[in-house]
């Protein structure tokens, strides 16, 4: 029987500045809903892809008694005979890589600095011949030049530098402890200046060859940890699961990027909630606009609904007609929601959102440091489009079942 | 065809009881073209409602074509408004983005006819009311007498027992008014079917052959012609 659409579609024609303004509302909560979850999978992503790249790896070998503390950056939890490690990594054919972080005191002096000072850091050794197998500093250079092995040069991150006045070729000082306790000096020298996707690079990263770390810090082949590169796909579980025997043999954790990055994946459960929650009050405006609408359309149409119903029109049939003149609603506005937030989307995925001087103002959480992504996601738009119509059905269901419990006299006597 | 029997109806309007109907008794025989007269708020609407199954009775019970129609459940009400009642309103209550045609049809869609026929039995009945070439306008583009003749058509072309009309020709002017009377009147004599209609107009009381006046929801008198 077409006769209830086509009179449900006479009808949203019949109110249509209504109909436009309704289905409006819907399409701007739907295309706020494909671009809110669109940045935020992008942020996630990209977070996710620049925690791995610069700061945990896929996953880290650690002294059991490490991770408990790794706050204080202790040194004597170490992970012994780690080249050895290593070796039986690269033999499986698992890149992988030693790292020594460690707590020291930087001072600065004035002339070449602009004033003198001093400043807690975390530093870290790194393995300059290596550490480009797990991780990616050495294509983030922006001025002077990578580490060399053996020398006493240091990377720094920009915003770090920026904010000390910091230059490639001037000199400071770590002061720290070795491995058994000793107050050490190391002299270096600023070589180069990173600038990264990851603002935790530019706000903190002190990077310093391994090698140099070790001698200084009397570590020989210890490290604080040993790092892997593992595939971000269904294999990387698998694997995962296969190098756990080694590090039992070896009496050391495996911790993967979820545990070793825990500050920012809880981070991003919470931001996750939290846009869940402006996503809900989006679409209860939307729904709130629907329901509104038909409230009208339904208490306008009171004695001709006492008419159809005179005439021996179910009130099932009556229902059926009011939400199907909902849905088409918000199939209208659920389509041009999609479709807006389609186009819009592309400039996101393309171009982005440039939040760089956010991001160096202040600490979000996201490993992002300057432009933030939208991601394509079809399960996005299609689930957009089935909610926004779904929910036009639903939230016209009540203001019709008001109508439809009105006596037929009344309804008739209606004014 | 139509026994109403010891029929009483009670209103609240507030905290007051109005006694809409006080135990009223009527017969109605098939194919009369009977008047309900009187005053407002005589209780000719509310006779009108029980008879048409869209008010309930507090007392007393309705018969209509040997149907006890005041027990049956809602459903079944709605089913029998369907099958056997057409209603005139006094303020047409067409359907205003339907076309006449489809106005009329509206009433054969519900019946769920095929659409040949739905199709042939409207246009002979807009013929019939004098509408052949106003089946495609809108009741935005006809006048009120028009619109009351697509309500004529409306609730004749399923060829049902009994029409009701409540105060059919109120929002007329008396020459239009006059002419949608002469309609039903002739469709009850072409068709035989039961014409009940309610009114306070004299003039549409000299239209009925049977005219039964109602006072404070008892009748009063029940004059034949």
């Amino acid at each position: 029987m077409t006769f209830l659409p086509r009179m449900a579609v006479k009808n949203l024609f019949r109110y249509g500045r209504r109909t436009i303004i309704t289905a409006s509302a819907i399409a701007f909560g739907i295309m706020c809903f494909i671009l809110i979850d669109s940045l935020l999978k992008g942020l996630d992503e990209d977070s996710q892809r620049n925690l791995i790249w610069y700061e945990t790896g896929s996953a880290g070998f650690f002294h059991p008694e490490y991770w408990e503390d790794r706050a204080m950056l202790p040194l004597d939890r170490p992970v012994d005979s780690s080249e050895n490690l290593v070796a039986q990594l690269r033999a499986r054919n698992v890149k992988a890589v030693s790292r020594i972080d460690f707590a020291g005191d930087m001072i600065v002096y004035k002339d070449p600095f602009p004033e003198d000072g001093n400043l807690q850091v975390k530093v870290t050794g790194i393995d300059v011949e290596h550490d480009s197998d797990v991780f990616r500093l050495k294509d983030n250079v922006a001025s002077g030049r990578y580490l060399e092995a053996g020398e006493d040069g240091v990377l720094m991150g920009q915003w770090l530098a920026k904010d000390l006045g910091a230059e490639v070729g001037y000199p400071l000082t770590i002061v720290t402890r070795t491995f058994d306790g000793y107050f050490q000096t190391m002299d270096l020298e600023i070589v180069g200046i990173l600038e990264s996707d990851n603002p935790v690079v530019n706000r903190y990263g002190m990077y310093v060859p391994l090698d140099t770390v070790r001698y200084a810090l009397d570590m020989d082949d210890y490290a604080t940890g040993v790092y892997v590169s593992l595939p971000r796909d269904s294999r990387e579980a698998a694997m995962l699961a296969e190098l756990q025997p080694l590090a039992a043999d070896a009496g050391l954790d495996l911790l993967d990027w979820r545990i070793l990055g825990a500050d920012y994946v809880d981070l991003a459960a919470a931001k996750r909630s939290g846009s869940s929650s402006v996503l809900f009050l989006v679409f209860l405006i939307a729904a709130v606009g629907i329901s509104n609408t038909i409230l009208m359309s339904v208490f306008e149409r009171i004695r001709e609904l006492g008419m159809m119903r005179a005439m021996g029109m179910k009130n099932k049939s009556i229902r059926n007609l009011f939400l199907m003149e909902a849905a088409g609603i918000g199939f209208t506005g659920s389509l041009g929601g999609v479709i807006l937030g389609a186009l819009v989307n592309l400039f996101l995925v393309n171009k982005g959102i440039d939040y760089s001087e956010t991001m160096e103002s202040g600490d979000m959480g996201y490993r992002i440091s300057a432009i933030a992504y939208g991601t394509w996601d079809p399960t996005t738009f299609i689930t957009a489009f089935v909610i926004g119509t779904v929910m036009a059905v639903l939230v016209a269901w009540l203001p019709t079942r008001r109508a439809l419990k009105l006596d037929i006299p009344v309804c008739l006597r209606y004014n | 065809m139509i026994n109403i029997t010891g029929v009483k109806k009670t209103y609240k309007a507030g905290d007051t009881e109005v006694k809409a109907l006080r135990g009223v008794d009527l017969v109605i025989d098939k194919g009369e073209f009977i008047s309900i007269a009187g005053p407002s708020g005589s209780g000719k609407t509310t006779l009108l409602n029980l008879i048409g199954c869209i008010d309930a009775v507090d007392e007393g019970e309705i018969l209509i074509d040997g149907e006890e129609v005041t027990s049956l459940k809602k459903e079944d009400k709605t089913t029998f408004r369907r099958n056997k009642l057409g209603f005139i309103f006094q303020s047409y209550n067409l359907i205003p983005v339907l076309t006449a045609f489809e106005n009329v049809a509206f009433s054969l869609q519900l019946l769920g006819l095929k659409d040949k026929e739905i199709k042939d039995r409207t246009m002979e009945i807009l013929r019939e009311v004098g509408l052949e070439g106003m089946e495609h306008r809108r009741p935005a583009k006809l006048s009120g007498g028009q619109q009351q003749r697509v309500a004529v058509a409306r609730a004749l072309v399923k060829n049902p027992l009994i029409v009701l009309a409540d105060e059919p020709t109120a929002n007329l002017d008396s020459h239009t008014g006059e002419e949608i009377l002469k309609l039903m009147k002739e469709m009850n004599e072409k068709h035989g079917t039961t014409f009940v209609f309610s009114t306070h107009d004299k003039m549409v009381m000299d239209y009925a052959n049977r005219l039964v006046y109602i006072h404070d929801g008892e009748f009063t008198s029940d004059e034949r012609r």
